[in-house]
């Protein structure tokens, strides 16, 4: 599994495609309007006489009205099938069909104004007098206007995309917030230490003090690496009192460079996942390993544990918060980013990789 | 029938406390010590160490910890009712959002950790047996899962633990149920029916007395008579087919290929 693309599934396709749909009444509403408005500023471009001039505005109106519409029509039908090409190949084809439509149209027009004319024998000025003096201007017309307007689509829905993004991610924030099972079950045992052992009962409430007030912080924040590894070992610590020797965890992160930056609670989540589904349903327990190493300009950063052999479907928590730090690693390193599960033999491994970055200010290095 | 945890005068509450963390064991077990009137007479560490407790200790009430390794706490107590005389049961839990409406639902007594001395002391004087169908309910409601992963087979005072992996066939006679596994064979209180219902399709009807697993089975083989044997991979017993049953065991034999 890899941060980048999500998984294929039709329904959401198409509802993060970025054409919108045409079909909508609100859409629908907008094209009249732009097409009465292209009409006015064609017709006022053309500069033509003071009589020809609304002669000439009706006939644009009329004619971009028609082609608005059906256009629409057209991507409204299309749009499902589009959705689920890749971006370019849905581009060309959106462009195809807008200037197929435009050129199907003009041909119409054309053919039905002759028709018209020859039969009435008037020249009402309505319809267009050259045969490819009137379908290749459009044609052209069609494929400048077409590709601008899904080139500005394809911006808005970038732009809706992201702000989607910044709000899932803070939804994200929110759900990484510490499990209320650990917290009370933590109480619990807190509870038990303050007559037989006060002066632990005492530093694991600090502990847990620490771990709230980073889970209650702005989960969008960067911060350091040494910063992150003091909230997992805190966290280390309040399972360990309630674990005791079935909790073991491994540290091998000392080639990690301490003041590189990363978003916060990356590292406790998968610590935590680790000890809630791999370590606490074996009654023996177990080891946890966290590496860390630098790949050239690449962090990557492994958390393994042991599973139960029962072979129980796991927990539905530990996809949510798998999700959750793909989605937080994402937006902070666009495409730059991977969250990769290894199962097997016993063992659970996750491996993240993101890219190095270090603190500006080299003086805080000291503490 | 529920137990009525009645103490006289000299005669104490004898309770048995699980739980996988040692501080909430600690915990219990001191504020059961304020309370008096209550005896703690072991401790367990997880499922199975229970059973074994409970057989060897005999409690009139168990303090149980609904997330433990192995076992959870719901197996445990199904294993539990199958003792001659069933402890009162309290469930106890940090936290557990479907497990605590199962529980609401089927008025069984829980306690939430860390626990209140005064809620302990009230479910203490209420504490009953509880059923084993109600805990069937709760687990389904829970979303633990109804489906037991071992068999609880009764040996005088002792329980023993039978893996369902294990086990080859239940076979029931007129009034009990033989359970046929790797380890030999036993006898249960379950009725074919009930094992059905909880370990289909992995076990298979065969006839109206007997129910196989057909990870276990070798072979379906027609008789001399025209009737079908099952044959098992690991063990000599043969197990006829009943012709009602046959065109279904044949085809979920094959299926399981």
């Amino acid at each position: 599994m890899s941060a980048s693309p999500p998984a294929p599934d039709a329904a959401g396709d198409e509802r993060r495609f970025f054409l919108p749909d045409f079909c909508a009444a609100p859409v629908v509403l907008a094209i009249v309007l732009m097409a009465a408005l292209l009409g006015s500023v064609l017709a006022l471009g053309r500069q033509s006489g003071h009589g020809a001039f609304w002669t000439d505005l009706a006939r644009t109106s009329a004619f971009l009205l028609w082609t608005g519409l059906l256009c629409a029509g057209v991507l409204c039908k299309a749009r499902p099938r589009l959705a689920r090409m890749p971006l370019r190949r849905a581009m060309a084809w959106a462009l195809a069909l807008l200037t197929g439509t435009v050129v199907v149209v003009s041909e119409v027009v054309y053919l039905f104004g002759r028709t018209w004319q020859d039969r009435l024998g008037i020249d009402s000025g309505l319809f267009p007098t050259g045969h490819w003096s009137f379908v290749l201007p459009n044609t052209c017309i069609a494929l400048i206007v077409g590709a601008l307007a899904l080139r500005y689509f394809y911006v808005t829905g970038q732009w809706r995309r992201s702000v989607e993004l910044e709000a899932k991610a803070r939804l994200r924030a929110l759900q990484a917030r510490i499990r209320p099972h650990f917290l009370f079950n933590s109480m619990n045992a807190i509870a038990s230490l303050t007559r037989s052992d006060p002066q632990r009962a005492e530093e694991a409430i600090e502990d847990l003090a620490d771990l709230l007030r980073v889970s209650l912080s702005d989960a969008r924040a960067q911060i350091t690496l040494r910063e992150e590894l003091e909230v997992a070992r805190t966290y280390q610590r309040i399972a360990q009192l309630r674990l005791g020797e079935r909790l073991r965890v491994c540290w091998d992160v000392a080639e990690l460079p301490a003041r590189a930056i990363m978003p916060s609670l990356l590292l406790q989540p998968l610590l935590e996942n680790a000890i809630g589904h791999g370590i606490e349903p074996l009654p023996e327990g177990g080891t946890v390993t966290v590496r860390g190493r630098v790949d050239g300009p690449t962090m990557v950063i492994e958390v393994t544990n042991p599973v139960a052999p029962s072979g129980r479907p796991s927990r539905p928590g530990n996809r949510m918060a798998l999700d959750n730090i793909r989605q937080r690693l994402e937006l902070a390193f666009p495409r730059r980013s991977s969250v990769n599960v290894q199962e097997g033999a016993g063992t659970y491994r996750v491996q993240l990789r993101f890219p190095l970055t270090m603190v500006e200010t080299p003086d805080d290095d000291g503490q | 029938m529920p137990k009525t945890p009645a103490p006289g005068p000299d005669e104490r509450m004898r309770a048995l406390i699980v739980d996988d963390e040692a501080p909430a064991r600690q915990r219990l077990r001191r504020l059961l010590e304020e309370i008096g009137e209550v005896t703690v007479v072991g401790e367990a560490v997880n499922g199975a160490d229970a059973l074994a407790r409970c057989a060897e200790l005999d409690p009139d009430v168990v303090l149980l910890d609904i997330r433990m390794p192995g076992m959870d706490g719901i197996e445990t107590a199904r294993h539990l009712n199958t003792l001659e005389e069933p402890p009162a049961l309290i469930f106890t839990t940090a936290y557990d959002e479907y497990a605590l409406d199962a529980f609401e639902s089927q008025a069984v007594g829980y306690l939430m950790k860390p626990v209140r001395r005064e809620k302990l002391e009230r479910s203490l004087q209420r504490a009953a047996r509880v059923a084993g169908t109600q805990l069937v309910r709760v687990a389904e409601r829970a979303g633990l899962g109804k489906r037991r992963a071992q068999i609880c087979v009764r040996l005088g005072d002792h329980l023993k633990l039978v893996p369902v992996e294990d086990v080859f066939f239940f076979e029931a006679d007129q009034k009990y149920v033989t359970l046929r596994h790797r380890g030999g064979s036993d006898i249960i209180d379950d009725s074919l029916r009930t094992l059905e219902d909880e370990f289909a399709p992995d076990f298979v009807r065969i006839h109206r007395n007997s129910l196989v697993a057909l990870r276990h089975v070798r072979a379906i083989e027609r008789g001399v008579d025209g009737r079908h044997l099952v044959r098992f991979k690991e063990c000599d017993d043969v197990l006829p087919v009943s012709r009602r049953h046959a065109p279904g065991a044949l085809r979920q034999f094959r299926s399981g290929r």
